[in-house]
């Protein structure tokens, strides 16, 4: 009786927060739209706002999931895996790869498609957490890297609901093609969102523009032009290394989290009788 | 040693002050207290030359040269490109050079700031002001930085292990026999560790669920939030009713946040006791935040307001402003203690 | 007080039963030791006392088990954490944070004790385990026995009235783990706590328990015995030397220490003392490795300083020296993982210095600390056929890999997914991955660690049959009653230098490395109980 009621409501919040989450991300372009905004001080607060709401949405969803996921078992498992990826990272520091390539996606969509997308959620964002304590990487640009990482993670466990069409062990081309494409998608959206740190720096406030009443519309083409010309190159790096990778380490991770998965998973029968 | 909350504050003030200020001279006093601070905290061992100020010398003409290209307003036209060239067609002006080069200084700032931060603040003390509403996500972090050099460690070991199977990378493919192992290696280690946590009193195996409580002021808070927000950006003449609602929405997280923090209390074995230096220090920043929020309503509420355009002009200087931004300087003269890892 | 009445555990999805209507009791400020094979179910007992079984594991449980009046499947874990301290084997894979202090308190702090009480906890375990110099160290810079004490302490952090422990210094070293047990029998002799330890080296633990419970078989289906020490022996087939050669000679009442020992030995007929044959040829034969004047350092701490070495075909070498004295690092420049910066290394006649190890391990066959970091793929044979891949001999194995899996016992394993194999079975794949190209020459790093008797008679045994095929072994080793058994050649190494290469005989005066059976009949130049029972007829 309970639980319908308890994934209703969790449900309800991921929705909620992955709107206030979309809201947050555009919400330079909204600025512009606006037609009172006064041309006075306060008027770089964009990327502020945006961070605090982007913190603030963080720790919902993260007080979340530490009550329904998070047992000594995930605990450790995603304790160790954050290491895991954040040694990638180190590793990817050293040897840098092409463009905007980083090795940390594929790991956070793979465990995400297996364990589904709370744990995609907590491994993206503690992946980027503790790379960035490792690597002296903490600013205002972490909630924006977090939360787009954590949504890597959390979108991917929508595809996990597609798996049973899949069957165990078997890990079809099909299957690899989808998460190939999936990494694709994401290696391009993430730059397009971390974009959005500075972007209100590049274009300046809003009377900066030169014709007032500047709609949505013309805001978001101004920042494709932005995209084109300084980050697809550096994006196409990234979304090229995550299909490679994922080409790569895919099938035998998947079936090496299969196996485990049945190992650390179980009903727990009654003890007694 | 600072309290790493108070540099976070202090890292924060300077980031509230970069993106609040564009007064040029401003800005250039701030950028000069962010690389007098870095220097005294952030600098590695035979470095002379802060980091940031590398990345200023190839951020801040980018910015200029970026604003220019895009923004066409201004009265100093400096060139004019003709209009058949994409995206960089039309006239050139002086404003909005200034205007870019003042936001690269800006972004600056904000490097300069958080690498001294990082740089003064081991990453385990930053795990430690985890609030303990977030005592799982705490313990996570503690156990990846505990992991973390075991399994660089490890890496080397597979290497080994497996150059002596006749193993070479001379392709992508190659990283496999690398990437598995790690990968079995690290699932197995979180089974011994999760058994090690549950002996210990760790929790129970397995969730039991946060009490329904706190999932619906979760969901009340965030509905309340987004729909105030969005009030507010849509629906202009209930303006202020929106930012009620807002409010009270993010009343409601921050509320349930606290609840879920006291409802299973943890005590710390480290605590840390407040020094002369953090009060100082706490003090400065919250000195200068108040002018940058309020600046100074009663002189001159449009002190830190500046715009270049139309036409570029000589802006002003509050010595009293000037005064209050240097509160962020105050760890340039705190004592470094020489704890060593 | 701890009592188990007709336990029976199955785990999720195995056919069988891991323990079989298993009755126990212990009494409060008992010394208990729990010995048997791997996969007898001494892991899976010990962690029935804390609820770990069945609510970590899962599975179905039925029996009655009771702990100081708790009942650990009702109250789970979480309630007997504060009256059980569990240990467990890899003392690094237990840690939370990254201090000795920190750690201590981890529990603590999660159980929300008063800072002022919990000062106090920590400084008392602290001081209980000699910890309180290394108060404020990193982890990861102590030694194996001192993370192992550290481990302990934590558990001791709740004051539990019981300690249990599954084989903790199975990973460790012999001085380490003399260190961690010392601290055991303190603890059980003057603060009184109940201890019940799981663990392979009986010979340094018997003089002190209390009571000695057996689990003989796999899967729980032989009996189990308990009692005292000496009634529970006879039942054991394979023991440290000093007990079977006590049980070979009927020597009443069984001696546990090597003083109660000696007095039997001293009463025994005086025999003139043997010179063991040598099995191998002297070197005449052309040698196949030779090292001259190996020199090596990491970051101007010098390793290696001058090492000379030959070894002949089909000979077995031991290596044995203490912690730090070179004995991987000179294993690591014969494969060419380490570049020595001075020095010369031949394999038959062929300078090999300065080749990539790649190469080199076509021709030597090198078994790192861990063999599971070599495991990744999802058969045992495909594990096999990876190492001919990576030679590129996929075309012509130069052993035929179903033969090999022979060889090493592993026939009906092929198939087999390498991570689900006992300890034993994984370190014998990773032997297959490096032996199936067969390498003349096979170097070994500490290969018995975490092996217990059974599967060390296992290794001998392996390592007779290569030494038949002509195979030369060079391994490393701390385990004198090992190297006793197998060596033809013992080399020591201190600081870098070789400072002995002679027969094993030269082990039996060492006072570092003499077996037990030397002490026991010094001047005899025996090693091993083989070598006193061939020289006695049974029952003297």
């Amino acid at each position: 009786m309970k639980r319908p009621i308890r994934q209703a409501i969790s449900g309800a919040i991921y929705t909620v927060s992955s709107l206030l989450g979309v809201s947050a991300f555009l919400y330079p372009f909204f600025i512009v739209v606006s037609p009172q905004s006064p041309a006075q001080a306060h008027s770089n607060d964009a990327p502020l706002v945006t961070a605090a709401l982007l913190g603030l949405l963080l720790m919902a969803m993260i007080v979340e999931l530490q009550g329904q996921t998070l047992g000594a078992k995930m605990v450790a498992l995603l304790g160790i895996l954050t290491a895991l990826n954040s040694v990638l990272r180190f590793i990817e520091n050293a040897i840098p790869g092409p463009g905007g390539f980083s090795p940390v996606f594929a790991p956070i969509i793979l465990t995400g498609y297996v364990f589904g997308g709370r744990f995609g959620f907590l491994m993206g964002v503690f992946s980027l957490l503790v790379s960035a304590l490792i690597t002296g990487g903490v600013g205002p640009w972490l909630p924006y890297q977090m939360f787009a990482a954590g949504w890597v993670g959390l979108t991917t466990g929508g595809l996990h609901l597609l798996r049973p069409l899949f069957g165990p062990y078997r890990h079809q081309k099909a299957e690899i093609a989808l998460l190939c494409a999936w990494g694709f998608l994401w290696g391009l959206l993430y730059g397009a969102i971390m974009n959005l740190w500075f972007w209100p720096w590049a274009v300046g406030p809003p009377d900066q523009t030169w014709s007032a009443g500047l709609s949505l519309a013309d805001g978001l083409r101004n920042y494709g032009k932005f995209y084109l010309v300084t980050s697809l190159a550096w994006d196409m790096g990234r979304a090229i290394g995550n299909v490679a990778l994922i080409l790569l380490i895919g099938p035998p991770t998947l079936r090496t989290l299969e196996r485990f998965r049945q190992r650390f998973y179980f009903e727990v029968r009654p003890a007694h009788d | 040693m600072i309290d790493p909350r108070i540099w976070l504050f202090w890292a924060f003030t300077m980031l509230v002050a970069a993106s609040e200020v564009r007064n040029p001279l401003y800005i250039l006093w701030l950028l000069l207290v962010a690389w007098i601070v870095e220097i005294r905290w952030a600098l590695h061992r035979g470095q002379k030359i802060p980091w940031s100020f590398r990345w200023g010398v190839l951020l801040i003409p980018l910015a200029g040269l970026f604003n220019g290209m895009s923004v066409r307003i201004g009265e100093t036209v400096l060139l004019r490109l003709p209009s058949w060239l994409p995206l960089m067609g039309g006239p050139i002006t002086l404003e909005a050079l200034v205007y870019g080069v003042l936001n690269g200084m800006a972004l600056t700032i904000i490097l300069s700031a958080f690498l001294t931060f990082n740089r003064a603040t081991p990453a385990r003390d930053m795990v430690r002001i985890v609030p303990k509403a977030f005592y799982e996500a705490g313990v996570i972090l503690s156990i990846a930085l505990t992991f973390f050099p075991l399994m660089l460690r490890t890496v080397q070991d597979i290497r080994e292990a497996q150059m002596v199977r006749g193993h070479r990378i001379r392709g992508l493919r190659d990283w496999l026999a690398i990437w598995l192992p790690l990968l079995m290696n690290g699932l197995e280690r979180a089974v011994r560790l999760a058994e090690a946590m549950v002996a210990r009193g760790y929790g129970a195996p397995f969730p039991s669920g946060s009490p329904m409580g706190v999932q619906f002021s979760l969901a009340g808070g965030l509905t309340a939030l987004l729909g105030g927000w969005l009030v507010r950006l849509f629906v202009p003449q209930h303006r202020d009713a929106g930012l009620g609602v807002l409010l009270l929405g993010v009343g409601l997280i921050l509320g349930t946040v606290w609840w879920v923090g006291h409802a299973h209390p943890r005590t710390g074995y480290r605590n840390r006791s407040w020094t002369l230096w953090d009060g100082l220090i706490g003090l400065g920043c919250g000195v200068a935040a108040w002018i940058l929020i309020d600046p100074f309503s009663w002189v001159d509420p449009q002190a830190l307001y500046y715009s270049p355009y139309p036409r570029l002009l000589l802006p002003d200087f509050h010595p009293w402003v000037g005064l209050g931004l240097l509160g962020l300087l105050i760890p340039a003269f705190a004592k470094r203690s020489s704890e060593i890892d | 007080m701890i009592e188990i009445e007709h336990l029976t555990y199955t785990y999720p999805g195995s056919p069988a039963p891991a323990l079989v209507d298993l009755s126990l009791r212990v009494n409060t400020g008992e010394f208990v030791l729990i010995a048997g094979p791997s996969g007898a179910g001494k892991s899976t007992l010990l962690r029935c006392l804390n609820g770990l079984v069945p609510h970590f594991t899962g599975g179905t449980l039925s029996g009655k088990i009771s702990v100081e009046g708790h009942d650990p499947v009702r109250e789970g874990p979480h309630v007997l954490s504060r009256i059980v301290g569990f240990v467990f084997q890899e003392p690094h894979s237990q840690f939370v944070m990254d201090r000795v202090e920190d750690e201590i308190a981890f529990a603590l702090e999660n159980a929300a004790m008063p800072p002022g009480e919990m000062r106090v906890r920590v400084e008392e375990v602290m001081h209980l385990l000699d910890l309180t110099p290394l108060r404020s160290r990193k982890l990861e810079t102590l030694s194996g026995g001192e993370q192992q004490r550290v481990a302990i302490a934590a558990a001791l952090a709740f004051r539990p009235r019981i300690l249990v422990l599954d084989e903790p210094t199975s990973q460790l070293d012999p001085q380490s783990a003399e260190d961690v047990l010392q601290a055991l029998v303190r603890l059980n002799q003057e603060w009184g706590l109940t201890i019940l330890l799981a663990e392979h080296r009986l010979e340094r633990v018997l003089p002190y328990v209390d009571r000695l419970v057996y689990l003989p078989g796999p899967n729980g289906r032989a009996p189990m015995f308990s009692g005292p020490p000496r009634e529970v022996l006879p039942h054991i087939d394979l023991t440290p030397p000093l007990i079977t050669v006590g049980k070979a000679l009927r020597w009443e009442p069984l001696p546990l220490t090597l003083k109660e020992g000696r007095a039997f030995a001293a009463r025994m007929p005086a025999l003139p003392p043997v010179q063991r044959a040598l099995s191998v040829p002297p070197r005449e034969n052309a040698p196949l490795l030779r090292i001259q004047d190996l020199h090596f350092s990491y970051d101007h701490h010098p390793a290696l300083c001058g090492v000379h070495l030959t070894i002949s075909p089909g000979e077995t070498i031991v290596l044995m020296g203490r912690n730090g004295a070179g004995k991987t690092t000179l294993l690591k420049c014969i494969v060419g993982l380490l570049r020595p910066q001075r020095g010369q290394i031949w394999l038959n006649g062929e300078p090999i210095t300065g080749q990539p190890p790649e190469k080199i391990c076509q021709r030597v066959g090198y078994l790192p600390q861990e063999p599971d970091m070599m495991l990744f793929a999802d058969t045992v044979m495909e594990e096999l056929w990876t190492t001919l891949r990576n030679h590129g001999l996929q075309h012509a194995p130069p052993v035929p890999p179903c033969d090999l899996l022979v060889t090493l016992g592993l026939e009906g394993y092929a198939d087999a997914y390498p991570r689900d194999l006992s300890a034993g079975q994984r370190q014998r794949v990773a032997l297959g991955a490096i032996a199936v190209t067969r390498p003349r020459l096979l170097l070994l790093d500490e290969p018995t660690r975490g092996l217990d008797y059974w599967l060390k008679q296992q290794l001998v045994r392996l390592l007779r049959t290569w030494k038949q095929d002509g195979t030369a072994v060079l391994l490393a080793t701390h385990d004198v009653e090992f190297a006793a058994q197998i060596a033809d050649r013992v080399v020591i190494l201190s600081n870098g230098q070789v400072v002995v290469d002679d027969q094993p005989t030269v082990l039996a005066a060492s006072p570092l490395f003499a077996p037990q059976v030397a002490r026991l009949f010094p001047d005899t130049g025996w090693l091993t109980a083989e070598d006193v029972m061939n020289a006695y007829p049974i029952g003297v």
